[in-house]
């Protein structure tokens, strides 16, 4: 699963959906499959810019489909999120998936990569506000020690 | 993650293609779990796996990109297709109509693989003999008309599925001794690990740094 979330879209075929898309948007009206193989191809790229418009297309997707065919652009919501470290998004659409398939094997892998990484990310949290605890109460500290040596001395 | 130090001489890629249905993503991690996963949902996109095997003597890391059979994902996972060392061209022995569309995925392999690509041909379910719908004799044969290997495997029982990777590999590993299977070249698929020096494993990262490069 790590594999699928690092994959990088060669440019070559992100440009060749990206043209295939323009053309139906020229001519009026974009196929559904078009829209998706377009996003599938935004979100693994290594612009952020492109994984965000990849974003914005599976969530019209989403909109637009039944409960039954949303899977594929669940996942890939789910994973455009985690690409974009928003886990918290990441996770709410990959659960959706699960509420409607349980047993789904990608989507339960995905599932924990994420999960370890809000874990992750609330440790670093925890770190920062835990040090700015500790400076706070280190700086407490010497201030009662200067109180006090200055309370001793008069 | 640290870079784990490796105990492989090569990397191969592979992909897994053909109809949905046909037990492409069971194939796979009967391969990587040894275990058959039963009620096996349509894969989304592409799903991947790896595991190292021995090929005459040398350790190999097959890297496996097993790709989604549902037609709407097919004009992606063409990307997958390029630079694989070797693939899988899976159909269903039970469903006639998955052999039939075996030209179509052999076009699509032809043309975005390199000629070099193994291409193995898995007739799967092969422990469905009551309902078989497509000989032996008749996949072996178009197999050999276009050049394939060919095997009848079982995801279920596991029967073959080790060999069936192992086979590509093997010829693989033929194709790089006999030199028709250039190293270098961009798409090859095959990626060469100097092998560790005697009692110690190299790090992947500190390797050159180690080794104080003169050039």
């Amino acid at each position: 699963m790590e594999a699928v979330l690092s994959d990088v879209v060669a440019p070559e075929d992100l440009k060749k959906f990206e043209k295939k898309y323009n053309n139906e948007l020229l001519k009026g009206a974009v196929s559904k499959e078009t829209k998706f193989e377009y996003a599938w191809c935004l979100i693994r790229s290594k612009y952020t810019e492109d994984i965000k418009k990849g974003v914005l297309l599976l969530e019209e997707l989403v909109h637009k489909s039944s409960k039954d065919d949303s899977r594929d652009f669940l996942f890939y919501l789910a994973v455009a999120n985690y690409r974009l470290k928003e886990y918290e998004k990441a996770l709410k659409y990959i659960r959706t998936l699960l509420k409607n398939e349980p047993g789904n094997k990608q989507a339960l892998e995905l599932e924990k990569l994420i999960d370890k990484a809000l874990k992750k990310d609330g440790l670093v949290g925890m770190a920062i506000v835990g040090g700015i605890g500790l400076g706070v109460a280190g700086l407490a500290g010497l201030i009662g020690l200067a109180v006090s040596k200055g309370a001793a001395k008069s | 993650m640290t870079a784990a130090p490796y105990n492989y001489s090569y990397i191969f890629k592979y992909i897994i293609i053909g109809d949905m249905g046909v037990g492409k993503s069971c194939l796979l991690h009967q391969f990587t779990e040894k275990k058959f996963m039963a009620d096996c949902p349509h894969t989304i996109g592409v799903e991947f796996g790896t595991r190292i095997m021995e090929v005459h003597g040398q350790k190999v890391k097959l890297q496996i990109w097993d790709t989604a059979g549902q037609e709407r994902f097919r004009a992606v996972t063409r990307s997958y297709y390029r630079g694989a060392a070797g693939a899988l061209m899976v159909y269903d022995i039970t469903r006639r109509s998955t052999y039939n569309h075996l030209s179509s995925w052999l076009t699509d392999a032809r043309n975005l693989t390199n000629p070099n690509t193994v291409i193995i041909l898995i007739g799967n379910k092969a422990d469905l003999e009551a309902q078989r719908d497509v000989t032996y004799e008749e996949a072996k044969q178009f197999a050999e008309e276009n050049g394939l290997l060919f095997l009848e495997a079982s995801a279920k029982t596991g029967e073959n599925v080790e060999e069936a990777f192992l086979e590509a590999a093997k010829k693989i590993y033929q194709n790089i001794q006999d030199g028709s299977l250039d190293l270098n070249a961009a798409e090859s698929g095959v990626q060469h690990k100097p092998s560790a020096p005697q009692g110690g494993r190299l790090n992947a990262d500190s390797q050159p740094a180690k080794e104080g490069c003169s050039c």
